[in-house]
């Protein structure tokens, strides 16, 4: 009973679905302003948005790998890049219409992703990385020598969606376009994460060998995950070449892989929606810092990794769910988790220092 | 087999620069692999480091380009300035973080790597930068026909000289047997009270000389440009994943093959158009058939 009452209103759960109050309260206020925000806004900051939308779900794809799975890709921009290439050489090639590339192209991400991932899970932490690092450049190297088919170095250009979609004003429609997608695609990835599939996922990056002893298949659960998260890069990497127009090799570069990484990183792994804040951060840190020095840009990003490395293991989401702040009479109380239900929190402290770490 | 006689010395000469390939490339990968068999951090400033060195060389060298004295007071003093960098690294930021998980190692190497890559950007500049080789060592030495720079021969030379200080080190000298023992168990190593933290100091730094020195050898023969550092920890990560984790002789051999099989691939027009995947198929195939590399062992 009296754990009831400490609840308070803020923990309170909305009996059926088991939502708090705070966080429907905050979606509500979410989906509201992004509703407006491409009729207040001017043109530039809508097309921020659609950009800051394609980070924020390539970083998402990757965190069921690595905040999750606890595998770490390097190479993760791969799927990104196949899944790009592919939309942009059905249109282009294949003569299909837009919308029909857009919804193939992550298949072929997928399928990618079936292939090096199938490798790829054999290996352990260190191995794994450099070997997704390796498939990443295997797929940056095709598109950069392929001339004939991929356009080489220049890439294809003059990939536009639908004139529906592309309509003026500029970039409006695409704006909704991109925001209903990448919301549909991060609740998939919410329910995937909360199922059954992702508590087992979990329970491979505390401890493998524990897991396989009670009868879990490691191996094809990480295969099944890898291939997941290479779809959804695939959706993000199809969501950017129909808003940038052109695709070129530097969508399978290494600092696309490093991309997601550093998102997850600032936002917090071990929060669902680490990556989400994480990306809004980095694109306003590189909007108000990073165009002005654009070559000390990697010296910003580098110190500011250095910070929160050192400083917030457990990312900004970590930082706000840390012990701390529970006390305050708003805050999170022991054992009521707000952010994601069933989330294994891990404090800033233990986050590092965890011993072996991920696999 | 006409084939094969026809082009005996353009053959030949490909192995011999493979070599010499290889050379360079063992110097920056076996430090890569020291560094990571102590501490088990996977070090991605490596590369940066490797720079730092060939721009600190290059700086001395321009002092009075073509003079011998100065090129080795370059191979001496480069690689010196670069140990004192690894020093300064390993102490402030990454002896906090041995005992975090993998990622964060990982991310924290990157952000030095960063941190590197723009500062020496903001001090040497972003253009292309070259200096002249000694003037003792500019000839060319014919073999079978050919032309073959000396300076590569020396860099041939330099290989074993290297190898054979290396096993000295390691097999010879106390602090050679301390570092294998951190490889082999560092809890026990420690529970035996030796200073661990200062074992793996000195391993961070001297594999901070060896990239200086990889990276202060290769500055008179590349362009030096802010970029150069991907390339090469890329190529080290290759070599040292090929070898297996840890392993110094794999790190060799590997090295080794690479180069080689680089050099090789310029004689076929096919080949030659993929140089850049063949080491990273080579990777993928080696992790594929045995996931800790050639002479790794499992964890």
């Amino acid at each position: 009973m009296q754990g009831a009452l400490r609840k308070g209103l803020v923990g309170w759960r909305v009996p059926v679905v088991g939502v708090s109050v705070l966080a429907v309260v905050g979606w509500v206020l979410f989906l509201g302003a992004s509703l407006v925000f491409p009729k207040l806004a001017p043109v530039f900051w809508v097309q921020f948005a659609i950009d800051l939308f394609v980070l924020t779900l390539f970083g998402l794809s990757l965190n069921l790998l690595m905040g999750y799975g606890g595998m770490v890709s390097f190479g993760h921009a791969a799927y990104y890049a196949l899944g790009a290439y592919a939309s942009a050489l059905l249109v282009k090639k294949a003569g299909l219409p837009m919308p029909l590339a857009f919804v193939l192209g992550p298949f072929f991400a997928a399928g990618g992703a079936m292939v090096f991932g199938f490798f790829a899970v054999r290996l352990t932490a260190i191995y794994f990385a450099m070997l997704t690092l390796a498939f990443s450049q295997i797929v940056f190297a095709v598109v950069f020598k392929w001339t004939k088919f991929t356009g080489g170095d220049d890439g294809i250009q003059g990939v536009w969606p639908i004139k529906a979609l592309a309509a003026p004003p500029v970039s409006d429609n695409y704006y909704y376009f991109s925001l209903g997608v990448v919301l549909v695609c991060a609740l998939l990835l919410y329910l995937i994460v909360n199922s059954p599939f992702g508590y087992t996922l979990r329970a491979i990056r505390e401890n493998p060998r524990r897991a396989e002893m009670a009868g879990v298949n490691v191996r094809l659960h990480q295969w099944v995950a890898f291939v997941i998260a290479g779809f959804f890069a695939g959706v993000a990497g199809s969501l950017f070449v129909f808003f940038q127009g052109s695709v070129n090799p530097d969508y399978a570069g290494v600092a696309r892989s490093t991309d997601p990484l550093i998102v997850a990183l600032l936002g917090g792994m071990h929060n669902y929606l680490g990556p989400a804040v994480g990306a809004l951060l980095y694109k306003i840190i590189f909007f108000y810092v990073g165009r002005q020095f654009p070559f000390l840009w990697q010296l910003i990003v580098g110190i500011i990794l250095l910070g929160v490395i050192l400083l917030f293991p457990g990312g900004i989401m970590g930082a706000i769910t840390e012990r701390r702040w529970r006390r305050l009479p708003f805050g999170r109380r022991k054992g009521v988790p707000t952010v994601a239900p069933g989330e294994v929190e891990t404090p800033t402290g233990s986050s590092v220092g965890g011993g072996n770490g991920g696999r | 087999m006409d084939w094969l006689a026809e082009n005996t010395p353009r053959i030949v000469v490909q192995l011999l620069s493979g070599l010499s390939v290889g050379v360079l490339l063992f110097l920056v990968s076996s430090g890569l692999s020291l560094i990571f068999g102590v501490s088990r951090v996977v070090n991605f400033a490596h590369g940066a480091l490797y720079m730092v060195g060939a721009y600190l060389a290059y700086t001395i060298m321009r002092l009075a380009p073509g003079s011998g004295p100065y090129f080795w007071l370059a191979l001496l003093g480069a690689p010196l300035g670069v140990a004192l960098l690894g020093l300064l690294v390993e102490v402030l930021f990454l002896r906090r973080i041995y005992q975090a998980e993998h990622i964060y190692q990982l991310l924290l190497t990157i952000a030095i790597a960063f941190i590197i890559g723009d500062t020496v950007r903001t001090i040497w500049g972003a253009e292309n930068r070259s200096v002249t080789r000694p003037d003792f060592l500019t000839a060319t030495i014919p073999i079978l026909g050919q032309a073959f720079p000396s300076y590569n021969l020396v860099i041939l030379g330099l290989g074993p000289v290297v190898l054979g200080a290396l096993w000295w080190v390691f097999y010879r000298t106390r602090w050679g047997m301390l570092v294998r023992a951190a490889t082999w168990d560092r809890d026990m190593l420690g529970a035996l009270g030796v200073n661990t933290p200062l074992v793996y100091s000195t391993v961070f730094v001297f594999g901070a000389w060896l990239a200086g020195l990889g990276g202060a050898l290769v500055a008179p023969i590349q362009g030096l440009s802010p970029g150069m550092d991907a390339s090469v920890i890329i190529l080290a990560f290759v070599a040292v994943v090929i070898g297996g984790l840890g392993s110094f002789f794999g790190t060799l051999v590997s090295a080794v093959v690479i180069g080689e099989v680089q050099a090789l691939a310029v004689l076929n027009p096919f080949l030659r158009q993929y140089d850049l995947v063949l080491p990273f198929a080579l990777m993928a195939l080696v992790l594929i058939v045995k996931p800790v590399g050639l002479f790794g062992r499992p964890e």
